[in-house]
C-alpha cells in the first residue's frame, strides 16, 4: 500500500515480480540494479537457497527523484516461482501497488506460466483483492529461446485478462527498462487519481465531527488484510537445467513511448489511464551509467557457499529438506523460521557496515 | 463507525505534524531505554520516521527484512493458533534488534548494543508502541471519516511523472 508521507516529502510504493520459477525474475532485477545509477537505487537483497533460488523475496529500492517536489521511492521486490513457495508469495505480495508477471516464453513452461497466474488471482483473492484493482503488466521473457511460442498463443493462453505486455531477453536487458518503466508510470498515475491530489492541499481540519468544511483527505478504498491458508512444506528445488546460449533471434518490439504507453491496453483499468504527455521540465537527473560495478559482499553466513564477491546476497543452506509426509504445520513453522532466520541474519548483517 | 478491519486496511498520509509526534515519542524511548536507534517501518515495508543513530544503516533494506521477518512471523503465530506474536527479538554479536508490533499497522524495531539490556528496551518499546498505537488509529479513524474519493489526480505530479521516468528508465 502507498505511503505518502508530506512530512518527509515521500511516497513509497512496493512493485512485486511475480512468476513461474525461473522465468527471470531476479534476473530482470539483477539487471536494474546493474544498469542504474548508484545513487538511484539500493542494494540488492536476496534470500535465496544454495542453489541461486529465491527462497524468500529479492529486494531492491529504487529513488526516482523528485516529482512535483515529492521524493518518489519504489521497494522492487521478486517471489519465490516454485509451486512449493506458495505462502511466502502471499506474504510477500501484502501491501503490493503494481505487479510484473514474467511469463517464460518456453512452450514447456506454457502451463506452469498458467499455473502461476491462477496463483496469483487466487493470492489476491485472499487478500480481499482482484487482478483489476492494481496495475499489472505481463513480461514475456526469453524470446530468444528456440522454442518461444508465438507472441499471439501466449496471450491467448496466459495474458486471460489482457494486461499490456512486452517482450523480453532479461539477461541482455532487453524489455527489462521498458516494463519498469510502463508499470512505473501505471502506478503512480493509480497514486496520483486515488488521492494524491486531494491530500496534497492543505491538511483538512482536525475535528472530524464537521466534516463540512473540511477539505476531503482522499483517503482511498480500503484494503482488506489477508486472510491465511495453510499451505504445503517448503521443499528444496533441484538444480536449474542449463539456459541455451546466444545472441537473441529477434529485435523485441517494447517501445514505450515518452509518457503514453504503446501498449494501448485493450481493456481499462479501474485504476485510471495511463499519463497524458505534456511537456515539461525534466527532473535532472543523470544518465544511466553502463555495467554498473556493485559494492563487496559481506561475509557470506555459516555453512553457505560464497557467491561471487561482487553481489550482496544471503544464501541459506540446508533449508527445504522438510519432511512432505507429516510435516505439514511444523513443516510450514520450520520454513517460516528459516525465513525469519534469514531475514534477521541479513539485517544484523546490514548494521554492521 | 469504523471497523477494526477498515481502520487497519486504510492507507495512512502523514504530515509534518504527525512525524514530529511521532518524532517525540521515539526520541522519548531512546532516551529511556539506551537503545542506539529506532525505526518505525509499516506492515509493507515503507520507513514511515526514523530516530537516533542511523547514518550507517541502509534503511530502506533494513525496513524490507523488518516487514518480511514480521510477516513470516504472523504466519507462524497463525499456524500455532495464536493471533499474532506482539514482539520479536533478533540478537547478534553487537548489535541487537528488537521489534515491537503498533497497533498492527506498523512496527517499531529498536537497534540497541550492551549498553542497554534487552529488558530495559523491550519495557519501553511496549510503552512507546502504546502510545505510537493511539497516533494512528487517530489518523486511520481521520481517513475513514474523510472517506475514500478518487479524483482527477493532481496535474502538476502527473506532468512530472514522464520526464522523471524518461530520465532514470529511458525513453
Amino acid at each position: 500500500m502507498v505511503q505518502i508521507n508530506f512530512a518527509h516529502k515521500e511516497i513509497q510504493c512496493k512493485i512485486v515480480y511475480y512468476g513461474p520459477g525461473m522465468s527471470g525474475k531476479t534476473t530482470n532485477l539483477e539487471l536494474v540494479h546493474e544498469k542504474t545509477p548508484g545513487e538511484a537505487r539500493g542494494e540488492l537483497t536476496s534470500i535465496a537457497t544454495t542453489g541461486e533460488r529465491t527462497l524468500y523475496f529479492d529486494y531492491m529500492p529504487l529513488d526516482l527523484g523528485a516529482i512535483a517536489g515529492i521524493r518518489t521511492k519504489f521497494q522492487l521486490y521478486t517471489v519465490p516461482g516454485q509451486i512449493y513457495y506458495k505462502s511466502t508469495r502471499r506474504l510477500v505480495l501484502q501491501g503490493v501497488d503494481g505487479i510484473v508477471f514474467v511469463a517464460d516464453s518456453s512452450a514447456s513452461k506454457l502451463e506452469e506460466n498458467r499455473e502461476s497466474m491462477r496463483d496469483l488471482e487466487e493470492n489476491l483473492r485472499e487478500m480481499g483483492r482482484t487482478v483489476t484493482d492494481l496495475p499489472i503488466i505481463v513480461q514475456y521473457n526469453k524470446r530468444d529461446l528456440p522454442d518461444a511460442m508465438s507472441l499471439d498463443e501466449l496471450q491467448k493462453q496466459v495474458n486471460v485478462h489482457n494486461f499490456p505486455h512486452f517482450e523480453a531477453v532479461a539477461p541482455t536487458g532487453q524489455g527489462v527498462f521498458p516494463t519498469l518503466r510502463a508499470l512505473a508510470a501505471l502506478v503512480l498515475e493509480s497514486v496520483n487519481r486515488s488521492g494524491l491530489g486531494a491530500t496534497r492541499a492543505p491538511r483538512p481540519a482536525a475535528a472530524p465531527a464537521a466534516p463540512a468544511s473540511a477539505a476531503p483527505a482522499g483517503a482511498p478504498t480500503a484494503t482488506p488484510a489477508p486472510s491465511a491458508r495453510p499451505a504445503p512444506s517448503i521443499a528444496a528445488s533441484p538444480p536449474p537445467p542449463p539456459r541455451p546460449s546466444g545472441p537473441p533471434a529477434y529485435a523485441p518490439r517494447t517501445a514505450v513511448a515518452a509518457s503514453a504507453p504503446a501498449y494501448a491496453p485493450a481493456y481499462a483499468p479501474a485504476y485510471g489511464p495511463a499519463a497524458t504527455a505534456v511537456a515539461d521540465a525534466p527532473v535532472p537527473r543523470p544518465a544511466p551509467a553502463p555495467a554498473h560495478a556493485l559494492a563487496p559482499s559481506a561475509s557470506p553466513a555459516p555453512g553457505v557457499a560464497p557467491r561471487p564477491a561482487s553481489d550482496r546476497y544471503v544464501k541459506v543452506s540446508g533449508l527445504g529438506n522438510g519432511n512432505g509426509s507429516g510435516g505439514g504445520k511444523f513443516g510450514m513453522i520450520a520454513g517460516l523460521t528459516a525465513l525469519i532466520a534469514a531475514a534477521a541474519w541479513f539485517a544484523l548483517t546490514q548494521l554492521g557496515r | 463507525m469504523a471497523t477494526d478491519k477498515s481502520l487497519r486496511d486504510t492507507r495512512l498520509v502523514f504530515y509534518k505534524d504527525d512525524i514530529e509526534s511521532i518524532n517525540a515519542i521515539l526520541d522519548a524511548f531512546l532516551k529511556q531505554s539506551a537503545a542506539k536507534c529506532a525505526l518505525l517501518i509499516d506492515k509493507d515495508g515503507h520507513m514511515v520516521t526514523s530516530r537516533g543513530a542511523t547514518k550507517r544503516i541502509d534503511l530502506d533494506t533494513i525496513s524490507a527484512l523488518v516487514a518480511g521477518s514480521f510477516a513470516a512471523t504472523r504466519e507462524m503465530a497463525r499456524i500455532l493458533g495464536e493471533e499474532e506474536f506482539s514482539a520479536l527479538y533478533h540478537q547478534g554479536k553487537s548489535d541487537n534488534i528488537q521489534l515491537s508490533i503498533v497497533g498492527d499497522r506498523a512496527l517499531l524495531t529498536a537497534i540497541f548494543d550492551e549498553c542497554t539490556t534487552v529488558g530495559m528496551v523491550r519495557l519501553y518499546a511496549s510503552e512507546a508502541a502504546k502510545r505510537l498505537a493511539a497516533i494512528f488509529r487517530k489518523k486511520a479513524q481521520e481517513a475513514v471519516a474523510a472517506g475514500s474519493t478518487a479524483g482527477d489526480g493532481d496535474a502538476t505530479f502527473r506532468a512530472s511523472t514522464g520526464p522523471a521516468l524518461d530520465s532514470l528508465f529511458g525513453k
